[in-house]
């Protein structure tokens, strides 16, 4: 398994060279430049600040410079925050998006996975359909609904929970962003594992376990759930990486101070350095995550391992 | 003496039409009582449904060990399943949890009627009792690991690890290729011989259970039309039907079949090497074929003949440019045939497939009349209404068929069809790959009945790959027996079968007798 970990990971390099690259190329290619403002600037600063940013180069020189740099693990200067490397940048928001997005993937998991099994034990029945029509619902739900209304209800209503803002990360301001950050993801898992088990469940090797006497939880538990979260693991790969890199709506709603709004302001700005930055970081989680989808492959599922 | 399991007008319904009536049945303590018929007869419903192992509902009158199981509830019946019955499933190689060990299933078996945790020897030894080597080993290892012959062995020490009274067997060997049926089925007997277990055999063919089995029962759409001691239904059956079953497998004595003559040389492979990636995270290859070498006349029948796993399809797909082929070189008619990715459509319809589950090679989608008429579509000129009709009556299909779907034919219509969709580029040449072997004896007979007149009629050449030498003999001229992906022996099919060279080659006439 080692061995398929170095494999993987030396097979991710050209993929994150790749990403960058475009990235690089077309932001390029965007019209605008992080120094144009409302009043234009006069040539010579112009001038002084492109050579100052090394942004007069021909643009082959500046994206290998840019490579050199992120070798020794720099990502640069910002270009609109100034005083402010894109490290110090990501320094400050990743522990705050890796926060909410951490608690959200596992309540995502624990609750979808949960009520999957709740509605398979009685297939079709009341709860099967209850649960299942409430969970297409959330997948359906965008954040920027259920964000403000989860705020209405159990911040201005009932005045359980603040409304917003991050205060160090105290588990007060934690639950309203992670539960809207959740929901949407936790409808898709609950109804992949309703639709795994369902499946497992005709399978000829549960019909064997049936007829050695296993019946009920203990069947489901020892003999179909883990070959069923076979389309979780592959789905919450990727999800994952999209939930920790920062959910730009969420930060924006809960005013946390995470990694979602440096992408949006970045593209915005211009801010070459700090997009690219961010852009490297979510495509190095997302080969991370599927890599661990992998691995968690082959222990709910054997035969992957050959 | 009192039984072990017994039936008094047992009924069972699906959907309220009735798929068993009025059965009755009574096993002795340490007796095999085989149920045979077709599929569709009734014959696994009528022990699923009683013990809650299928939808079916059952009524009437069953007792398993003085314990009534009709009319009782999930929990009582899961209870005396686990405890006086051990069940052995067709399919050995999906019967099995993937993600569970060896030892966690058989674990799981010996603690299922309350007895307490084994250790590891008694695991070891339950599987060496089964004729598994190096248990140790096995036990570590996830069932995927395993060939379809262990794996069924495995489930057999499974049924009997918590020494049951009844061990209820549902075509065991019947996945299995020809030379395990033989070592599984004696096996099985041996080993209610020696525990006094009373055995229920389930299967289609006879002739397979006919040594296991000490009374046999012949079920006929759910209902039984025959029943006595297995040598006396065997010597002098009462039913038609009983005849038909006992004649319908292929049999490696008796008179020699008449085969056509045969014409000018039509294909030659020469030297074909497959290898594949071991599956997985594993790294390096698998040689799958090596070195195989072999030509077909025009009108000859030739038999690829070997265990699974030996390489034949491989081997022959590769020659049809269906599957990889790493290297070697085949012509057609005396040309050369380009590899799979550059082949033209017109060599194509030279020699067409016919694949082994007829079911899942039929778009389920699509009407037989399109099904049938795509290869001419795509490899010839197009096809008339008149062209796709005379190729279902050449194949004693119905024209009232034509418009069904794959999921409304019987198994033996669907592979009727899929050899009219083979035939309907007027080929030289069908690769069968295993083309009967999913079949019912009685239909698997009619199905080779039909190959032997087109076979006639059309002068067609016949690549046929099978475990079973028998079926081979109905058909082939020449036999090529292959193991771990090397042609071992070849031959004109009687003498082959007449004196067999290799080991590998005595075990499959064995296997076939």
């Amino acid at each position: 398994m080692i061995g398929l970990v170095l494999r993987r990971l030396l097979a991710s390099i050209p993929t994150l060279l790749a990403v960058i690259l475009l990235s690089f190329v077309l932001m390029r290619f965007a019209p605008g430049s992080p120094f144009d403002g409302e009043r234009p600037l006069d040539p010579e600063t112009r001038a002084a600040l492109d050579a100052a940013y090394g942004l007069d180069q021909p643009i082959p020189v500046q994206l290998g410079r840019y490579l050199l740099h992120l070798a020794h693990g720099d990502f640069g200067p910002s270009l609109v925050y100034r005083d402010f490397t894109v490290t110090d940048l990501i320094h400050s928001g990743l522990p705050v998006s890796l926060t909410i997005g951490g608690l959200a993937l596992i309540s995502a998991l624990g609750g979808g996975i949960m009520f999957g099994l709740m509605a398979v034990l009685r297939p079709d029945g009341p709860l099967d359909r209850g649960l299942m029509l409430s969970m297409t619902l959330l997948t359906a739900l965008p954040t920027f609904v259920t964000g403000p209304v989860l705020a209405l209800v159990f911040a201005l209503w009932l005045g359980w929970l603040p409304v917003a803002g991050w205060a160090a990360g105290a588990p007060r301001y934690l639950v309203l962003p992670v539960l809207a950050l959740a929901l949407p993801s936790m409808g898709a898992v609950a109804k992949l594992t309703r639709a795994g088990l369902a499946q497992v469940m005709e399978q000829d090797h549960i019909r064997a376990a049936r007829a050695r006497g296993k019946t009920g939880w203990r069947l489901i538990s020892h003999h179909a759930l883990r070959p069923a979260l076979l389309p979780v693991v592959s789905y919450a790969g990727p999800a994952a990486a999209g939930l920790l890199t920062g959910a730009v709506v969420i930060e924006t709603v809960f005013a946390l101070p995470g990694l979602g709004r440096y992408v949006v302001q970045g593209a915005l700005n211009r801010d070459y350095p700090l997009v690219l930055g961010v852009v490297t970081l979510y495509a190095a989680l997302i080969i991370l995550f599927n890599l661990l989808a992998d691995i968690l492959y082959g222990w709910l599922d054997p035969r992957v391992r050959g | 003496m009192t039984s072990v399991f017994r039936y008094h007008g047992l009924r069972v319904e699906i959907a309220g039409r009735a798929v068993v009536q009025s059965l009755d049945l009574a096993i002795a303590p340490g007796e095999c009582v085989a149920l045979v018929g077709e599929s569709g007869s009734g014959k696994s419903q009528s022990w699923m449904a009683p013990f809650g192992l299928s939808p079916g509902i059952a009524s009437g009158e069953a007792w398993l060990c003085g314990e009534a199981l009709v009319g009782r509830d999930e929990a009582d019946r899961s209870r005396l399943r686990a405890r006086h019955v051990g069940f052995v499933f067709q399919q050995p190689l999906t019967s099995l949890s993937p993600h569970l060990t060896i030892a966690a299933h058989l674990e799981e078996a010996f603690t299922q009627a309350g007895g307490a945790r084994p250790d590891r020897a008694t695991l070891a030894a339950a599987l060496s009792e089964v004729g598994i080597d190096q248990p140790q080993d096995r036990l570590r290892q996830f069932p995927h690991r395993l060939s379809g012959g262990q794996r069924q062995r495995v489930m057999i020490a499974m049924a009997i690890a918590h020494q049951p009274a009844l061990l209820i067997a549902d075509e065991p060997t019947t996945a299995l290729d020809a030379t395990l049926r033989r070592e599984v089925m004696a096996m099985l007997t041996n080993l209610c011989r020696k525990r006094g277990m009373a055995m229920l055999l389930i299967s289609h063919d006879l002739a397979s259970v006919a040594d296991a089995a000490d009374r046999l029962i012949i079920m006929r759409q759910g209902e039984m039309v025959e029943q006595g001691p297995t040598r006396d239904v065997i010597a002098h059956p009462g039913s038609a039907y009983g005849r038909d079953l006992l004649a319908a497998a292929p049999r490696l004595d008796g008179p020699a079949p008449h085969r056509p003559a045969i014409g000018a040389l039509l294909l030659e492979a020469r030297d074909i090497a497959v290898s594949f990636p071991h599956p997985g995270w594993r790294r390096g290859r698998l040689q799958a074929v090596d070195q195989a070498t072999l030509t077909v006349h025009e009108g000859e029948a030739l038999a690829i003949v070997g265990g699974s796993g030996s390489g034949k399809s491989t081997l022959a797909r590769a020659i049809a440019r269906l599957g990889p082929c790493d290297a070697g070189e085949v012509s057609w008619r005396g040309l050369p045939l380009p590899p799979r990715d550059r082949i033209r459509p017109a060599e194509r319809a030279g020699f067409q497939p016919v694949f082994q589950d007829p079911v899942a090679s039929l778009d389920p989608r699509w009407r037989v009349a399109d099904i049938i008429a795509e290869p001419a579509r795509h490899l010839g000129s197009g096809v008339s209404q008149q062209h796709i009709l005379a190729a279902m009556a050449e194949c004693d299909l119905e024209p009232m068929l034509a418009d069904r779907r794959p999921h409304e034919l019987s198994g033996g219509q669907a592979q009727r069809v899929a050899i009219a969709r083979a035939l309907i580029t007027d080929p030289a040449m069908l690769i069968l790959d295993e083309a009967t072997s999913a079949l019912d004896v009685l239909v698997a007979g009619r199905v080779l009945d039909l190959l032997a007149r087109l076979q006639r009629e059309r002068q067609l050449a016949l690549l046929m790959i099978t475990h079973d030498l028998a079926v081979a003999r109905r058909l082939c001229h020449r036999i090529l027996v292959m193991d771990h992906g090397r042609i071992i022996e070849q031959g004109d099919t009687e003498s082959l079968i007449r004196s067999p060279q290799t080991d590998i080659t005595r075990q499959l006439v064995a296997a076939s007798h």
